[in-house]
């Protein structure tokens, strides 16, 4: 069963076609790149998979939920790491994550236990206590990822990871991501940043005008991507 | 002044943009607006028409003791508009990301300044201003005034006066922030506090509307006479006294007697707003500076064991995470404790200032029009609490509500919390303020539990009201909860909070009169009277929650 089933998905904003008609699926351990220019509908479709928007006309599935029809479940099965990581400014990191694992229906010591072991793993002890307002935007970053992280998701929904990172802190989070899926967590990632996308992805789709136009595993054409992203979405 | 015209034609064709935006949602929002604005000043033009013609025509106080109100109530209103400009000011002028953008243009810090003074002042005063404008048509109808004098007063009188008082606020905010930064924020704040609580209290003792009551009343019937002799000297250096000395005379046609005031008026305000632009000129950009250092140095704490946080809890871990939250954000942010705490402040001079008045009667008449100015000023400080603290709830998920909607928590169940946490707060400082002022009114147990049960009902109309329309204005790009409970749609729910409230005390009247004019026994022996108007106003605020919920609940499950 796919980990994510994209199905006939539409988005429209009054008469503007934002996703037309989308499918696609994600198998368990798949780590999906999903491309496109500025615009495309990429955050659009991102937005619908976890619940932030309601589509027109189709369906999206984590796990096997109806992220519209059974939410709940749904997203007890995704974490969502957004393109711009906005914390509670008057929260510490820490608070953060303690409030995320709230959320997710957590104890608190699960959370605590959690919260010491990935604090090591993302490096980031040094300001797990100081307010977010004081993060660059690298910290938050990390911060984010280890909320999506926290409840052990069989998902992961990503939005421009690395964007903002330090190559160590970039180094780290793709290290995070590739063993995860080895674990069998799927990868549904967004982003430009095409040298990712050949280091990181099993498969790719490239989506224009909300449509799905080219859909392969992006070793197929190895040094040859940069070229067909701009061809195509010329 | 090129760039100062682009700007501004910049923000004049946003505005229009947005105000006559053709979907139907910002058509109906517009004409909701209309209505429930328009509704409101021709209310308060009736109140004010019928209050002018009640002092003067009924209860023949003259036209030197009316003008001594009026100066009163423009006393209130000008410290009401300062006290806006100047906490809405420290937003829009030191926190706000346009000025932070707008200070790496070539653009002097003093055309910033006046650009945001304007934004600041049409922002906190507009209400205040078709408020002011009501009230003078229902006044002039009275004196039967021509069409010249309303735009006359309106225009160079009454926008003068409130421009005076928000130069001032915004002034005085510059020189307190360079204060600040030698004494302390927190000691500031605190002494600005008493300040404003300090300058309230005088005035009002100073000016002793009892005692001028007396004194006039015992020149009676020469009350229509100049009696400018009993006022304070202080008082004669108050604009709210030159605009009542301005209409007092002009009223009576006696133009050269009027036109010192409006002349002091007018070049006041002239002589502050070159004040400001020199004081912004040089002050704005360092006071700007040091609330950009304030900012970095508020985060320091951060580093220390914060005195409540995550931990165990006893209830289950959603619940317990969201109160956990927002308790940390409230006390962590100051905008939200300071005000608070200010309005606690204010509710503690209304109980204290309840007491030293004598509130007994009589005539029943008069005793239950006494009871219910009271109870119409407890529910109006409710309202004003659920409206700066209730309103702004479902807005200050702000751009962090991605987390708590992409979690497992069903956003039905995350609206009941606010509704909850919110009922319980309005509820309980609704019944504290109940049971004190009917205590100090007269200790009377059947009337205390009658105002309790009211105000329980009350409290649930109005959190429902304010979560319910908090959630469809929800302006969550809008990190400020100040300029949140002060936009469009909170002025609209303020006036669907007060619309309310008069429905609530015109269903008491008849009943309470009724009670206070009764005999004896039927007072202690029956509590019949009282159930058909708690009946009403249970139907009624039940009714107003319902609404208002379902309204809310769609709203907040809108894309976000």
């Amino acid at each position: 069963m796919p980990l994510i089933e994209i199905q006939n998905v539409t988005k429209k904003f009054g008469s503007f076609t934002a996703v037309d008609n989308l499918n696609l699926k994600v198998e368990p351990g798949e780590f999906f790149g999903f491309l496109g220019p500025n615009g495309a509908g990429k955050t659009t479709t991102i937005k619908m998979m976890t619940g932030l928007y309601l589509p027109t006309a189709g369906h999206c599935f984590i796990n096997g939920y109806d992220v519209h029809r059974t939410p709940l479940e749904a997203k007890r099965s995704f974490g969502y790491v957004p393109d711009q990581p906005f914390l509670y400014e008057k929260l510490t990191g820490r608070e953060f994550l303690h409030f995320v694992g709230g959320l997710f229906g957590m104890k608190y010591e699960d959370v605590k236990t959690k919260v010491e072991a990935v604090t090591d793993l993302f490096e980031i002890g040094s300001f797990m206590d100081k307010r977010a307002e004081e993060y660059s935007q690298g910290m938050r970053q990390r911060v984010v990822l280890t909320a999506a992280l926290l409840h052990d998701p069989k998902v992961l929904v990503i939005d421009e990871p690395i964007v903002g990172l330090d190559p160590r802190s970039a180094r780290l989070v793709k290290d995070t991501l590739k063993q995860k899926t080895k674990e069998g967590m799927a990868v549904f990632m967004s982003t430009h940043l095409l040298e990712i996308v050949e280091e990181l992805c099993d498969r790719i789709a490239i989506v224009k005008a909300g449509k799905i136009i080219y859909e392969d595993v992006p070793g197929s054409r190895i040094g040859q991507l940069e070229e067909l992203f701009l061809e195509l979405t010329k | 002044m090129r760039e100062l015209l682009v700007v501004l034609n910049t923000r004049a064709q946003s505005f229009l943009k947005r105000a006559f935006e053709l979907r139907w949602q910002s058509v109906l929002q517009n004409m909701a607006s209309v209505l429930i604005f328009g509704g409101f000043a021709v209310a308060v033009f009736f109140v004010s028409r019928f209050a002018t013609d009640y002092l003067l025509s009924q209860a023949h106080i003259g036209l030197f003791l009316f003008h001594r109100f009026l100066s009163m109530l423009l006393y209130v209103f000008f410290i009401t508009v300062n006290l806006g400009n100047m906490i809405v000011s420290f937003s829009t002028l030191y926190k706000s990301q346009e000025v932070s953008f707008l200070m790496t243009l070539p653009i002097s810090h003093a055309k910033i300044f006046l650009i945001k003074f304007v934004d600041n002042f049409f922002y906190s005063s507009s209400t205040l201003t078709l408020l002011g404008l009501a009230m003078l048509l229902g006044y002039g109808s009275y004196f039967d005034l021509p069409w010249y004098f309303y735009f006359f007063v309106m225009f160079f009188v009454m926008v003068p006066f409130m421009l005076i008082a928000g130069i001032l606020a915004i002034t005085s905010l510059m020189l307190l922030i360079k204060l600040g930064t030698r004494i302390g924020f927190r000691l500031l704040l605190s002494v600005m506090v008493a300040a404003y609580g300090l300058v309230v209290y005088l005035y009002f003792n100073a000016t002793s509307p009892m005692k001028l009551v007396e004194d006039v009343m015992k020149l009676w019937p020469n009350v229509n006479d100049y009696l400018g002799y009993l006022d304070p000297p202080f008082v004669k250096v108050l604009p709210n006294h030159w605009v009542a000395e301005f209409l007092y005379w002009s009223i009576q046609g006696d133009y050269a007697r009027a036109l010192p005031y409006f002349s002091l008026l007018f070049l006041t305000m002239l002589g502050l707003i070159a004040l400001a632009g020199l004081m912004a000129r040089r002050f704005y950009y360092e006071s700007w500076l040091a609330v950009a250092d304030l900012k970095e140095g508020d985060a320091k704490p951060g580093v220390k064991k914060p005195a409540f946080s995550f931990g165990q809890g006893i209830l289950k871990p959603q619940w317990d995470a969201l109160l956990r939250r927002d308790i940390i954000l409230f006390f962590r942010e100051p905008s939200q404790w300071l005000h608070l705490l200010l309005m606690f402040l204010l509710l503690g001079m209304f109980l204290i200032s309840l007491g030293t008045l004598r509130l007994t009667f009589d005539q029943p008449a008069m005793e239950t029009v006494a009871f219910l100015i009271v109870y119409m000023f407890t529910g109006f400080l409710v309202t004003s609490i659920a409206l700066r603290f209730v309103f702004p709830m479902v807005s200050l998920e702000g751009d962090t509500f991605w987390c708590v909607r992409t979690s497992p928590v069903h956003l039905k169940r995350l609206y009941w919390y606010k509704t909850m946490v919110a009922f319980t707060a309005v509820a309980f400082i609704g019944e504290v303020l109940t049971f004190s002022s009917v205590y100090l009114f007269r200790h009377d147990v059947l009337l205390a539990a009658v105002g309790g049960i009211a105000t329980l009902f009350v409290s649930l109309a109005l959190v429902g009201l304010n979560v319910g329309t908090g959630s469809y204005f929800a302006m969550y790009k809008e990190p400020n909860p100040i300029r949140v409970a002060s936009s469009q749609g909170a002025s609209l729910t303020f006036l669907g909070s007060i619309a309310y409230l008069t429905l609530v005390v015109a269903v008491l009247l008849v009943p309470l009169n009724q009670y206070f004019a009764g005999i004896d026994s039927i007072r202690q022996s029956s509590v019949q009277w009282a159930v058909t108007p708690i009946a009403i106003i249970g139907v009624l605020s039940i009714v107003v929650f319902t609404l208002s919920t379902s309204v809310g609940l769609r709203a907040i499950r809108r894309d976000a």
